[in-house]
């Protein structure tokens, strides 16, 4: 779906980049965000070389961590997560002055971007039980962001206003469609994005449902390398564009 | 007084005719014998010959004249024609409704399966000539699953149904030229199978006097018994009277048409014809008939004749005709549906979308043009927007018109609601679903926080028909049919309190933690914690979690509201409380749905 180019406010536009899987860039004013750069069977989803300023594991798990320590060394970015996540960066070679350990609720803070995490919980498929898993409130530029991670449950987010939220639909460990499409319906933000599906129903069914009882929330499925464009035309009328 | 005997020439011409089942005319033969018949009692008749001339052009016949040669007495001679025609004296047309109760521009053809048919049949023949018609006999065959069968008019004639044979015959009257006599029947159909059945054949006989199919007109020759001779006699010295006289010698009409008399000069040249004469007159048995002349001649004279006679002859005509009507085969209507849900059940208090699928089968023996399917939402239960429905016919998705309703128009989930989808006029679209195929509409509703201890029945009903539209072929479920499953999850909101001295005197810090330890998300969560008399409430961390503060009579109440909390979700809260005296300690109440 595309919108007309707008004259105003496009300079303050906040672009976000899928990579696959969990992984997503927030890119505003020359500042990157680099979301759960995953490995997932061995695979890199994020290529080592990328810049980003920083980069959030969400939790501790490869599929979270990934190649983030390497990313974080060859651009110098920060590296935020949860001590889980912190641990396993500074073992994979993250300096210890570029480590930057989330609390719940404490947000973290530089210019133009404001993060925010909750503290969730995902299914350790590995080890059996819920490991911790941090749900991001990321306020970036003008635009409000909510990224489960890989959460299986919602925390706070239903009463949190955002404009994106980025949630799993696979099931296998955090939200099956039912349960993102429910948040969906209950967070009314004005675009849901499902992420981490096991089959390519998911995200089809996600957007199909949304659509019928999401009560105004616009449902966009991104592919890999795709980029969503997202901001506030004259400052109050939001528009995007999926490129 | 005697008969007065003239030969018969006669033409019976009969045509046979056969209808397809829809009344269509398939085949017409005509073809005809030409006989003549003497009917004297004792003259034989010769050199018979039939001229035709170009009234053969009809028939098969290829010779302007048919020689018959000797016929004797009360014989017969006869010749048979084909005759090319196009279409018969008499028509026929079946109209076998099986819907008689709803009128339509055209009749119904299909049996509903398992249902008292309302039949009617309507029977017109019409006389295309501008004769009459005659002696016409209709046998109908009623088939076996009608029963009741009634006369309901006949405009003309008799009708009576005998139950035995399951014949129906019509008869006793005739039809006056370019009219048209019709006979309407009125019975029950009830099949019991999807097996395609025969409406019964019709027959119809019929006579029509003085009419004919060719445009034969035949003309008789022939000679019989028939005396003549010249009398020659002297009335004066050489003065003759000569007198041609004919006698009709047999017991038949003979019409003479030509006398001629010649005279040879007595010396020699070219003879002189002396009598000539066409007098076409019939002569009756034993009837002369005589023309003479005078001529003056020294000697007898020599005269020679010429006469043309032949007996007379009538013609008789008709036309004998027969109409056979194929069975017309009569289909059966009839539906089966089914109705899935994906997931089948839905977890207790949860919010889950549900695939609802409802498939509607032709499985009888006729085409279908419409469908309606009626599905019934029960309440807790979000219903879909009305363009959010896919349709599928024969396993393809469905792009053409159609209707879908949601009453009332909402998405409320306390309410139930009707969701009725209606396709029509098929045939003009994908064309109409042929026995075996299927329609399938799919659409997703969210199952609303269902309660374990309640039923959520949604029952549905599938109509079909047939096009012109009769009655509806209608499946439906029990009214408590199809119900969405609900898994039965445990809800446990458990509640910790501590009661900690704060930093400062009289500051006390209530930790209180609220955890969703059951198997489903618990909506609507209110937890109630007590501040006895003599301590006020100072702040709350986090910050966002500040509960509402009412006065009690012996105290104040801290109350925290939360729309929803997942398995395994937990809230950790620290109030801080400053006063005097001694801290009592309440449980704090917690409820949820």
């Amino acid at each position: 779906m595309t919108v007309p180019e707008v004259s105003t406010g496009c300079g303050l536009l906040l672009k976000i980049t899928y990579f696959g899987k969990t992984s997503f860039a927030l890119e505003y004013n020359d500042t990157t965000v680099l979301l759960n750069p995953g490995i997932w069977e061995g695979k890199k989803v994020v290529p080592n070389d990328f810049s980003a300023r920083i980069i959030i594991a969400t939790n501790q798990s490869d599929d979270a961590v990934g190649n983030a320590a390497k990313i974080a060394v060859n651009s110098k970015a920060w590296f935020l997560g949860n001590q889980g996540a912190a641990d396993k960066a500074s073992k994979k070679g993250v300096k210890p002055w570029l480590l930057h350990v989330l609390k719940s609720e404490v947000p973290y803070e530089i210019p133009d971007v404001k993060i925010t995490p909750y503290s969730l919980a995902r299914i350790d498929e590995t080890e059996g039980g819920r490991i911790e898993n941090l749900g991001l409130y990321i306020e970036i530029g003008e635009i409000k962001v909510g990224y489960l991670g890989d959460s299986v449950i919602r925390g706070p987010f239903e009463h949190l206003e955002m404009d994106v939220l980025i949630v799993p639909v696979g099931g296998d460990g955090v939200f099956p469609v039912k349960d993102a499409v429910s948040l969906c319906i209950d967070a009314k933000p004005r675009i849901g994005v499902p992420m981490r599906w096991a089959s390519m129903d998911d995200p089809m069914k996600f957007s199909k449902y949304v659509e019928q009882f999401g009560q105004g929330t616009i449902p966009i499925v991104m592919a890999p390398n795709q980029t969503l464009e997202v901001f506030w035309a004259a400052g109050n009328e939001f528009r995007y564009e999926l490129n | 007084m005697s008969e007065r005997k003239k030969v018969v020439i006669d033409l019976e011409e009969s045509e046979k005719v056969e209808l397809g089942e829809s009344s269509e005319l398939t085949k017409v033969d005509a073809s005809g014998v030409l006989s003549v018949n003497n009917v004297s009692e004792r003259s034989r008749i010769w050199n018979v010959k039939v001229v035709l001339g170009e009234s053969r052009e009809s028939t098969d016949i290829d010779e302007d004249t048919l020689a018959a040669g000797e016929i004797d007495v009360g014989g017969k001679w006869e010749s048979n024609y084909g005759i090319a025609v196009g279409a018969p004296i008499l028509t026929l047309k079946e109209v076998f409704d099986t819907c008689g109760k709803v009128e339509t521009e055209e009749p119904h053809w299909a049996y509903l399966f398992g249902e008292e048919n309302p039949v009617k049949i309507t029977l017109t023949v019409t006389n295309e000539t501008d004769g009459e018609l005659d002696n016409i006999i209709l046998n109908k065959t009623i088939p076996p699953e009608l029963s009741n069968i009634e006369i309901v008019s006949t405009k003309s004639g008799v009708a009576e149904y005998d139950e035995g044979t399951k014949q129906l015959v019509w008869k006793d009257f005739m039809i006056y030229p370019r009219e048209s006599s019709e006979l309407v029947i009125s019975a029950t159909g009830v099949v019991e199978d999807t097996e395609i059945k025969k409406a019964g054949s019709v027959v119809v006989t019929y006579r029509a006097e003085g009419q004919q199919r060719s445009v034969l007109n035949p003309e008789l020759s022939a000679l019989t018994e028939f005396l003549t001779g010249i009398e020659t006699a002297e009335t004066e010295p050489n003065t003759w009277t000569c007198t041609l006289e004919c006698s009709n010698e047999s017991d038949l009409i003979v019409r003479l048409d030509k006398a001629e008399v010649f005279l040879t000069p007595e010396d020699g040249g070219e003879k002189q014809k002396m009598i000539e004469e066409a007098p076409g007159v019939e002569l009756e048995p034993d009837q002369d008939w005589n023309s003479s002349f005078e001529v003056e001649s020294k000697s007898t004279p020599k005269c020679t004749q010429e006469l043309v006679y032949t007996p007379t002859s009538e013609l008789k005509k008709r036309v004998i005709g027969s109409i056979e009507k194929g069975s017309q085969e009569v289909p059966v209507y009839r539906i089966e549906y089914s109705k899935e849900f994906d997931p089948p059940s839905v977890s207790s208090f949860d919010k889950t979308p549900v695939e609802v699928t409802i498939e509607v089968k032709n499985t009888g023996s006729a085409r279908l043009n419409e469908f309606t399917i009626e599905d019934n939402l029960p309440d807790d239960v979000m219903p879909p927007t009305n363009e959010h429905i896919t349709v599928w016919i024969r396993d393809e998705e469905y792009t053409g018109p159609y209707e879908f309703v949601i009453d009332p128009e909402d998405q409320d989930p306390e309410k139930t609601h009707t969701l009725t989808f209606r396709v029509e006029d098929l045939k003009d679209s994908v064309g109409e679903i042929e026995p075996g195929e299927s329609l399938k509409i799919n659409y997703a509703v969210m199952a609303w926080r269902s309660r374990p201890e309640k039923e959520y029945p949604s029952p549905v009903t599938c109509t079909a028909n047939t096009n012109p539209a009769g009655l509806p072929a209608v499946v439906s479920s029990p009214e408590d049919g199809h119900k969405i499953g609900v898994i039965y999850k445990k809800r446990a909101i458990s509640t910790k309190k501590a009661i900690n001295k704060g930093a400062g005197v009289g500051e006390y810090v209530v930790v209180l933690v609220v955890a969703n330890n059951g198997e489903v998300t618990a909506e609507n969560i209110q937890v109630t914690d007590w501040i006895p008399a003599g301590f006020e409430y100072v702040s709350t961390d986090p910050e966002d979690e500040a509960p509402e503060i009412s006065t009690a009579g012996d105290g104040s109440h801290m109350v925290w509201s939360w729309t929803r909390m997942n398995p395994g979700d937990k809230k950790k809260i620290r109030v801080t409380v400053q006063g005097d005296g001694e801290y009592e300690r309440r449980e704090p109440e917690v409820s949820s749905i």
